[in-house]
């Protein structure tokens, strides 16, 4: 059970870490982006490349992709979704999608189809009270609270961050004040992949990489951000680690339920709280 | 007084016979319906008739049943304005229904058609509920979200009844007349569906009830401002379409033969979006231009060309970028500009007369 938790914790982590980007340009730029968990695959294939072409360290193989998928990031903002703000959903929706089909197909091009399984970098374990977690995964946990604070910080202390949540709140009033709002969802944008990327060269020990990684987790995402409430972050890290638990307690009594049970929990909270947008 | 009740009069007797004209000219207007109607599917018929001696009928059937799904998603999409990336569950369920009620339940392809349809309409039901009451994205997503349960249920927990990746083959594929294990049979079959679909939905979004479609799709506030509820009609909507689309996946386990998990896969969406949004969303021709193109691009290119997803990404931007009518609606705005003209250069010759 201890493990069940401690398990929770690791994706829950990892969940916040990816859809924390996914509420941001959400609640920012009322845009659906389909290609944001792009940036998480991209994020893991470069680590994988780094750490087996190139042969420098897992540190340094994680700071080429986030840095990278940062770019991507910012191409796909500076490209596709800037010319399609304030238009109806349904067209960045498609068209993010569409760069996700060409995304994935440039990687299968580069890389292949056949999942790449990378080892733990830390590979020790450390044990409390006769249980037995590998560092890694606590070192993933404690990122992600990390970020959260620093999130909150930038978010409440920075000019920026205070910008981009008014924004948020009403896009229109803000650019009253004359301020170029599209700058700053430009860098909400790039934060966001950025992050997503970090949460992808996390998770990549723990699973393996392969090119539709970003399909399945773009679902918990997306269930994430339902549940916590669009362009909510405190609620995006609360419903990430609250779906993360649930995921891995159900996957230890009912193994085959772990992959349906955080809809059905998005399910209901869309049945008592209906959203609009 | 009496001169306004005398203006009264005149204008209820204006009124009278404006409503008898109208009367009559509605009458006609139906008729003239009615010939077009059937022009309609005669034309729909002619252009798949042709297009078997260049591919073949058993592709051509392949086509026409995904220009049925192609429909149905239509109606949903283009004329309700609800981009849904689950449609493919009811496909699935249509086509697991088929293979399963087959092999357990009934030895009658008709009556498992029925019983798809019925199982894809109740699906919709209680999928429908939940996600109606989100628009936009999170509609779509969520939809995508019941999509990838239904995926997972096919792939394992029901692992034991429905054959998991290998897939499920369909027995009792003939009965009295109906034989599906004829590809002339199932070539007239699904041209014969297609056709009645098409002529389904063409009387369904021309009724009010697809006028109130197209003013939830302009602007759903109004709608709810003017009385009716939206909530109900969208979800009456979502269970259309979804019976449609079960009907589809019944039509396409009856033609392979066989159900596969791949009649479930989330990623296949993109497909029929695809072929809406090439054809012309919010028009039925559209619907079934698109797919048409869209079962030609992905039956022929990936022989030529392998990275064919690339392709397909491609156009899309294109599409969402340029060309937001499709090739349907590229159409329509050529005949309007050449009607225009030709309306303009008459009425100069009228004048210098």
């Amino acid at each position: 059970m201890i493990y069940a938790i401690m398990y929770g914790l690791t994706v829950g982590a990892i969940l916040y870490l990816i859809s924390v980007g996914f509420s941001l340009t959400f609640g920012t730029m009322r845009v659906i982006n389909f290609a944001h968990t792009l940036t998480y695959t991209i994020g893991a294939y470069l680590l994988v490349a780094s750490l087996r072409q190139v042969g420098i360290p897992f540190l340094w193989g994680g700071v080429v992709g986030v840095g990278v998928a940062a770019l991507v990031g910012y191409c796909i903002e500076r490209f596709v979704i800037r010319r399609l703000y304030g238009e109806s959903l349904d067209y960045t929706f498609i068209a993010t999608f569409a760069v996700f089909l060409i995304g994935v197909d440039i990687i299968k091009w580069i890389w292949g189809v056949y999942p790449k399984p990378i080892s733990d970098p830390i590979g020790r374990a450390a044990e409390f009270f006769g249980f037995v977690f590998p560092v890694y995964r606590i070192l993933v946990i404690v990122l992600a609270i990390l970020v959260f604070f620093g999130l909150e910080f930038f978010i409440r202390k920075t000019m920026v961050g205070k910008i981009i949540v008014a924004a948020l709140d009403n896009k229109e009033g803000v650019r009253c004040l004359g301020i170029g709002v599209e700058k700053y969802f430009t860098i909400a944008f790039v934060l966001g992949s950025a992050l997503a990327a970090l949460g992808g060269v996390l998770y990549a020990p723990i699973t393996a990489v392969h090119p539709y990684m970003g399909s399945h987790i773009l679902l918990l995402c997306f269930a994430v951000v339902l549940t916590g409430g669009l362009g909510n972050l405190r609620g995006t890290f609360l419903a990430s680690f609250f779906l993360g638990m649930l995921i891995s307690i159900t996957g230890r009594f009912w193994p085959a339920g772990s992959e349906i049970v955080a809809f059905i929990a998005m399910a209901l909270v869309l049945l008592l709280r209906p959203i609009e947008a | 007084m009496r001169k306004e009740s005398r203006y009264m009069r005149d204008v209820l007797k204006k009124q009278e016979t404006m409503l008898g004209v109208s009367v009559t000219a509605r009458k006609s207007f139906v008729e003239a319906m009615g010939g077009q109607r059937v022009l309609e599917l005669v034309l729909i018929a002619v252009v798949f008739l042709v297009l078997v001696p260049f591919l073949g009928a058993h592709r051509v059937t392949d086509f026409a049943i995904f220009c049925i799904f192609a429909l149905s998603f239509d109606l949903l999409y283009g004329y309700m304005g609800r981009l849904s990336f689950g449609h493919l569950l009811y496909l699935g369920v249509g086509a697991y229904t088929v293979g399963l009620s087959l092999r357990y339940v009934t030895t009658n392809p008709l009556l498992a058609i029925v019983l798809g349809v019925v199982a894809a309409s109740l699906a919709g039901m209680a999928v429908g509920a939940v996600t109606v009451r989100v628009s936009g994205a999170a509609f779509a997503l969520s939809n995508l979200a019941f999509n990838r349960v239904g995926w997972f249920l096919v792939m394992s927990p029901l692992k034991e009844i429905t054959g998991g990746e290998n897939g499920l083959s369909i027995r009792n594929l003939s009965f009295w007349l109906v034989n599906f294990r004829n590809p002339n049979f199932r070539f007239w079959f699904v041209l014969v569906a297609l056709l009645g679909v098409f002529l389904f939905l063409r009387v369904l979004t021309a009724s009010p009830y697809g006028v109130l479609l197209r003013s939830i799709k302009e602007d759903e506030r109004r709608v709810r401002f003017l009385g009716y509820n939206t909530y109900f009609y969208k979800w009456i909507t979502f269970v259309v379409a979804a019976s449609i689309a079960g009907f589809a996946g019944a039509l396409t386990a009856l033609n392979y033969g066989y159900v596969n998990p791949n009649t479930l896969d989330v990623h296949a969406n993109a497909g029929v979006v695809f072929a809406c949004l090439i054809g012309g969303s919010g028009r039925l021709y559209g619907a079934l231009l698109g797919g048409i193109l869209y079962m030609l691009i992905t039956n022929l290119l990936p022989i030529y060309f392998q990275r064919w997803e690339f392709v397909l990404g491609v156009a899309l931007l294109l599409i969402v970028f340029r060309f937001r009518g499709g090739i349907w609606g590229g159409l329509e705005a050529l005949r309007k500009s050449i009607v225009l003209r030709y309306n303009a250069s008459s009425s100069k010759k009228g004048v210098s007369q």
